[in-house]
């Protein structure tokens, strides 16, 4: 009596749920989202990437009427990350905050268990921070030419923040086209290459967060390496400017796994860039010293895709290809 | 200036804010791989609504809270909260099996707030310069400071030499698991991506230190702490003249962590393994090291504790960060305005010397605090070994899984457990291995970087004073070493 009377029980919740989740499912996209959304960081909790996507999520929670969990994965530059979230459902529940390392640098040079482009769907670019070419105030080369010049007749030596970044493949390209003798020492991340610099252990650094530092005449910018100019030194040019071909544009951007539904990415897409075009998120990005840089999702895949296929070829005549 | 920057702390909320960061970190400090890293990126969002000065007190509160908080779970149950305290561990368990727990915890505490107040002052005195001084620091003095690092925990560690050496190289070897630091390929890897990240910090030091505990105490024949044979509670007070006695340590130890934690990327556990084995050699009853002497808890404690004001040196005059700790309070510090760099002191000066002032007094609630945690936490030594071990197991589990989300470091975990076990058993000594894992990777990746920098010629490492400096000092130790174990071989 009592296993019949659960039985019957059990089918009847049975009866009553299976309709209730079909249901769910069509309303998908007028529904979403009905649960909170996971937002993976492939970096540690308080880096720049963290503490901008923290507010996204703070901010766009407010407007989707569900939460947004931000999750710490770091390691191996992001990638583990980006693994991760390639396998997960395209439901729109799972979104990454992703950077350039991960999603055109690093898949170019070898296997890391996804493809950024055919793996993802991109949802917005919302920051990025620039990279400048910095030398010494005592140093001799006022300009990029002049670098690049000295770096024929003897070693130059550059750092960055680490082995086979993308501030390392573009300079690796120049020096290729140009045939001089520009010689990269990696550093263990941004802040120690711009020591070595300031300690004058090396001739450059191509690094970011270099304001205050040149503001101050510790350090001059010779140029950026981003394929525009930095808003608070209009008149240093690019590399291209310079008449050099190579570029590291840095990205900040939101992507999900392929396959999502294209409601459900408009609507994220719509939200977020309400969200980084905000006052109150540039006012925020001004303190944490981080340039806001919107573009699309469709301009953020263009701009991976070009930039995938060129590191490859990079890569490939250095004889680190994938 | 200094005065309008106290006045600045008269309010409840710095109050507030100083105990509260503090207390959460002490405690976060005390279990087993949550650093103080975690939780000040934790606390930053909780942080967005208030007043800059509060704020950053806060976080920096939980940063001292989180180094002194390691200590009490090493010296309480072997098992270091922070990477730092694996050698307040040595003696200050050793002291705690004697039924001194509490006299251990307390010289601890002091000790902690000695090395704190020391590395304030010269963070107020001298930032700018000493930040000057750093930059002297480029990848060829880096590599002497290295090699000089990891002599001193060789030859200096008590016990003997070889047994270190090879554990050092033990830990050198796990370190190359990963990316190379100048190709940027990997190796050692197995083409698994797992790999690529390499042993971590935090499993491999739970695993060899928690793990390899909980391990011995099971397969202990005759369990030590059984009811019966609990030891009592001893008398705690520590007399001034006790810490009167140890000036020369402290004074010295904290010299170490603060000039160490000035340089980037070397951390707080190294210093605090160089104290310990400073005192030890200097010390007439260097016998007594190891077996409960409460210099060898005093020397690392001073010292790791100096490490957070000496981190904040180049961290706040240059806007450049020198571990993953003081690169959070960087983004804390730019949150609330206050961007650190050149322009730091000039622009916001009130301000700056209000967190510092809040730092020293900060001593006061760290100390009253302290004592109050102990009354409870001592008694977590009378606790049964079957109801300890298996919360210290999962605690150490959630630990390792909790640092970067991902299973993979639960295995490097247990895998460590293990190993730290069968060398426990084999009276190899642990902690050269874990000044190994951390010192071997940068250390390489210095030496190539200066060799880079150089063309490939080793000249570079005798061109500037500070290298010859190191060099004159490398030279002397390993002659020092040579000289005693001459003399005890004779001796014996």
């Amino acid at each position: 009596m009592q296993f019949t009377r659960r039985f019957s029980l059990a089918i009847l919740v049975g009866i009553a749920l299976s309709p209730a989740a079909t249901l769910a499912e069509e309303l998908a996209e007028e529904g979403f989202p009905s649960r909170p959304i996971t937002f993976v960081v492939p970096y540690g909790a308080g880096g720049t990437t963290d503490i901008s996507a923290r507010q996204m999520a703070t901010m766009a929670e407010k407007l989707l009427g569900q939460p947004i969990v931000v999750e710490n994965q770091p390691g191996a530059s992001g990638t583990n990350a980006m693994r991760a979230v390639a396998s997960a459902d395209a439901d729109g529940y799972t979104l990454i905050a992703t950077t350039s390392s991960p999603s055109f640098v690093t898949p170019a040079l070898r296997d890391v268990g996804y493809d950024p482009l055919s793996d993802f769907t991109t949802i917005l670019n919302y920051s990025g921070p620039f990279h400048g070419v910095l030398v010494p105030a005592d140093s001799p080369y006022q300009t990029l030419d002049e670098m690049i010049e000295a770096a024929k007749s003897g070693a130059v030596t550059y750092g960055t923040a680490g082995a086979m970044g993308g501030a390392h493949l573009a300079f690796a390209s120049i020096a290729a086209e140009m045939g001089g003798n520009l010689q990269h020492v990696p550093f263990d991340g941004a802040s120690k290459a711009t020591a070595a610099v300031l300690g004058g252990h090396v001739d450059a650094a191509l690094v970011p967060a270099y304001r205050d530092l040149v503001l101050d005449g510790q350090l001059r910018l010779l140029g950026v390496l981003d394929g525009t100019n930095d808003p608070d030194f209009p008149n240093v040019p690019t590399l291209k400017d310079a008449g050099y071909n190579a570029e590291f544009p840095s990205i900040v951007g939101i992507m999900a796994p392929a396959g999502l539904d294209a409601a459900i990415r408009d609507k994220l897409e719509a939200t977020f860039t309400e969200v980084a075009s905000s006052d109150e998120f540039k006012t925020f990005m001004t303190e944490l010293s981080q340039p806001v840089r919107i573009m699309t999702g469709t301009e953020l895949t263009a701009t991976i895709k070009e930039n995938l296929n060129a590191y490859r070829e990079i890569a490939k005549s250095m004889g680190q290809s994938n | 200036m200094l005065f309008d920057a106290f006045l600045e702390l008269m309010d409840i909320w710095v109050l507030t804010a100083a105990v509260v960061g503090i207390v959460s970190g002490i405690i976060i400090g005390a279990i087993p791989g949550l650093g103080p890293t975690m939780a000040i990126a934790l606390l930053i969002p909780v942080t967005f609504s208030m007043e800059p000065i509060p704020a950053i007190i806060l976080l920096l509160g939980v940063y001292q809270g989180a180094i002194f908080g390691g200590s009490i779970s090493a010296v309480l149950l072997n098992v270091p909260g922070t990477p730092s305290s694996a050698a307040t561990a040595v003696d200050g368990f050793a002291m705690a099996r004697r039924g001194e727990g509490g006299r251990a915890l307390r010289i601890a505490l002091y000790s902690s707030v000695f090395g704190n107040v020391f590395s304030c002052i010269v963070l107020i005195a001298l930032a700018e310069p000493l930040a000057r001084f750093a930059l002297d620091f480029g990848p060829a003095e880096m590599t002497m400071l290295m090699l000089f690092a990891l002599l001193v925990i060789t030859l200096f560690g008590g016990g003997s030499r070889l047994n270190a050496l090879i554990m050092v190289l033990v830990g050198i070897c796990a370190g190359i698991v990963g990316l190379d630091p100048i190709s940027g390929t990997p190796r050692f890897t197995f083409g698994s991506f797992a790999f690529e990240n390499g042993f971590q910090l935090i499993p491999v030091l739970i695993g060899l230190f928690a793990v390899s505990e909980v391990l011995l105490q099971v397969f202990e024949r005759e369990p030590v702490a059984t009811d019966a044979e609990m030891p009592e509670l001893q008398s705690s007070a520590v007399r001034l003249v006790e810490l009167w006695r140890m000036r020369a340590t402290l004074l010295l130890s904290s010299v170490i962590g603060t000039f160490v934690g000035i340089l980037p990327g070397i951390g707080s556990t190294v210093p605090a393994f160089m104290s310990y084995n400073l005192a030890r050699s200097r010390s007439l009853e260097s016998e007594t090291f190891g077996k409960g002497a409460p210099e060898g808890v005093a020397a690392p404690e001073a010292a790791n504790n100096a490490v957070t004001g000496g981190a904040l040196v180049p961290t706040l005059a240059l806007g450049i960060p020198g571990d993953a700790v003081t690169a959070v309070i960087l983004g804390a510090f730019m949150l609330h305005g206050l961007a650190p760099g050149p322009f730091l002191f000039r622009d916001h000066g009130l301000e700056v010397y209000a967190i510092f002032e809040a730092l020293l007094l900060s001593s006061i609630p760290t100390v009253i605090l302290g004592l109050l945690f102990f009354r409870v936490a001592i008694h977590v030594t009378r606790i049964k070994p079957k109801h300890l071990l298996p919360a210290i197991t999962i605690l150490a589990i959630f630990g390792a899984f909790s640092v970067n989300n991902n299973l993979f470091d639960v295995w490097v975990m247990l895998g460590a457990g293990v190993f730290g076990f069968m060398f426990q058993r084999g009276g190899f000594p642990l902690p050269p291995l874990l000044i190994g894992l951390i010192l071997g990777l940068p250390f390489e990746q210095s030496l190539r970087q200066a060799l880079l920098t150089s063309g490939g010629s080793f000249e570079i490492f005798v061109h500037s004073p500070i290298t010859v400096g190191l060099l004159v000092l490398i030279v002397i130790s390993v002659a020092i070493s040579a000289f005693l174990a001459l003399r005890t071989s004779r001796n014996a």
